[in-house]
């Protein structure tokens, strides 16, 4: 079953390369718009063996796990928060729902004014993006636990801090795996947003590059990296972690 | 010697705005070793007065004192079987039996040799690895029993913990706790909707009366163990105890339909 899903999804994309290199070759668009794959491929192996794409991919990656670390666990301590006292959650979650409305790249201009073209910068983006959806998703993973878990735990001499990282927050994980996913899909695009802004080191910064040399094979190249990039993250982290604690809870088959 | 002791036990319920009354001054002495069953009409607030026991809920008045002293909060002395769905699925059966000794601080290896124990009481050894999502709702029950067994608690609390199972299954751990009880001679206050549970279980079954809810008779049963579901001689006490109950069940739909 699950192999029958690869064998399509790969059939599926080798036909997309295949029409794509058949409208190439048509010339039915410039090829100052549209690149062949081959040209795409070739951009990405030369910059794949001069270095400057395993570069760019590192210089973006780590600014993504830094800022998301960082917001998950800020976005942890608001959501426990939140959930925790009514007043926080009616001052301060109304606020954040507010931030949670703002794009990532929005935040850009400010992250410029306030650190520059630097890699606090961009970090500062990732987290801005992701915070607030890992906030708002722990404030409801913290209200929907059973009361039946709390009263075990504390039942068990569990109470403070103790009940919150021995029972409330695994009992929650279901609903935190959800707002990690959201968060990151946030980080990925304000990373990305922000490298293009600020023209720093990074996937952005070639996408950014290859707009200045008019080389839409630079970019298209570059698109692609971003996506797979997206669906490696996806599909074999978040999925893996999720299908095992929706498993494990007993909320899937 | 006195274990457990309620004193007056009083709570009120918010409902709709109107303060409804669903303990009315509850007084239960259960001695050292006592089986105490406390039967009654669902809705009764008799898994209230286990919660208050258990110092998950607060009384609006009266105490419980344990062994003299007043309790107000929970504390593992006082360990609860709760209906069902209490065990924590991130857990392992075995870690799931030593959460509490975990949070009690026991370094591992005690920790180890407890659970171990309490799991081969429970016949759960062969499961020790599994996850709560892989047992049946039986065993999960086990789990919770060995759970609770594990603090070696002063006062064994149990929420209706078989009201969720099959027959057969509730008919061997009707035996099962029986034995346990016999065995490890822990005090046990067992909450239950189920005569027969409570005729089998309890040497001493309390009556609840309807809301608002009062201790409506004490019934004693000196009868040998362990007792089958299936023993005739325990009719007697079941028909005493339903003729008690038969009013509080009509008194209670009467109260319903107004």
């Amino acid at each position: 079953m699950k192999i029958k899903t690869l064998y399509k999804q790969i059939l599926f994309y080798v036909g997309v390369v295949v029409v794509w290199q058949i409208i190439f070759l048509t010339h039915l668009v410039p090829e100052q718009a549209l690149p062949s794959p081959i040209q795409v491929g070739q951009v990405l192996v030369k910059e794949a063996s001069d270095g400057s794409l395993p570069y760019a991919i590192a210089n973006s990656m780590w600014r993504l796990v830094v800022g998301l670390v960082i917001a998950i666990i800020g976005g942890m301590i608001i959501g426990i928060f939140m959930a925790k006292v009514e007043t926080v959650n009616q001052t301060i979650g109304s606020l954040i729902l507010g931030l949670q409305s703002i794009p990532s790249v929005a935040w850009v201009p400010l992250a410029l004014l306030w650190f520059g073209p630097t890699d606090a910068g961009v970090i500062f983006v990732t987290v801005a993006g992701a915070l607030f959806a890992i906030s708002i998703n722990t404030h409801s993973g913290i209200k929907n636990i059973p009361p039946t878990y709390i009263a075990a735990g504390r039942n068990m001499g569990a109470s403070g801090l103790q009940l919150v990282t021995n029972v409330m927050i695994p009992a929650a994980l279901p609903y935190l795996i959800s707002g990690f996913k959201q968060g990151w899909a946030y980080a990925w695009r304000g990373v990305i947003a922000a490298e293009i802004i600020f023209s720093i080191a990074g996937l952005g910064f070639l996408l950014n590059l290859g707009k200045h040399d008019n080389d839409i094979s630079q970019v298209s190249g570059i698109l692609i990296i971003v996506m797979i990039i997206g669906i490696l993250v996806d599909g074999f982290v978040f999925k893996k972690i999720e299908a095992k604690i929706l498993s494990r809870w007993g909320l899937s088959k | 010697m006195t274990k457990l002791q309620a004193k007056n036990i009083v709570k009120h319920f918010d409902h709709n705005g109107n303060s409804v009354v669903a303990l009315d001054g509850i007084n239960l002495d259960v001695e050292e070793g006592d089986f105490v069953c406390i039967v009654g009409p669902s809705g009764c607030g008799k898994s209230t007065f286990l919660n208050i026991v258990a110092g998950l809920e607060k009384p609006d008045s009266g105490e419980i004192l344990l062994n003299g002293n007043p309790i107000s909060t929970p504390g593992p002395d006082r360990t609860m079987v709760f209906q069902e769905g209490a065990l924590f699925p991130w857990l392992k059966v075995i870690d799931n039996v030593e959460f509490g000794l975990k949070i009690a601080g026991i370094p591992k290896d005690e920790r180890r040799e407890i659970s171990q124990r309490y799991l081969d009481m429970m016949q759960l050894t062969k499961f020790a690895d599994s996850y709560t999502y892989q047992l049946s709702t039986g065993m999960k029950q086990r789990v919770a029993i060995a759970r609770a067994l594990a603090m070696d608690p002063e006062i064994l609390l149990m929420d209706e913990p078989f009201a969720a199972l099959d027959s057969q299954t509730r008919d061997l751990l009707l035996v099962e706790l029986q034995l346990i009880w016999e065995r490890t001679k822990k005090t046990i206050i067992f909450v239950t909707h189920n005569i027969s549970e409570s005729v089998i279980l309890g040497n001493k079954v309390e009556v609840f009366k309807n809301r608002p809810s009062k201790i409506k008779k004490e019934i004693i049963i000196d009868y040998r163990r362990p007792r089958l579901a299936e023993d005739e001689n325990l009719q007697k006490y079941y028909h005493q105890i339903l003729d008690e109950l038969k009013s509080e069940v009509i008194a209670r739909t009467k109260d319903d339909s107004k």
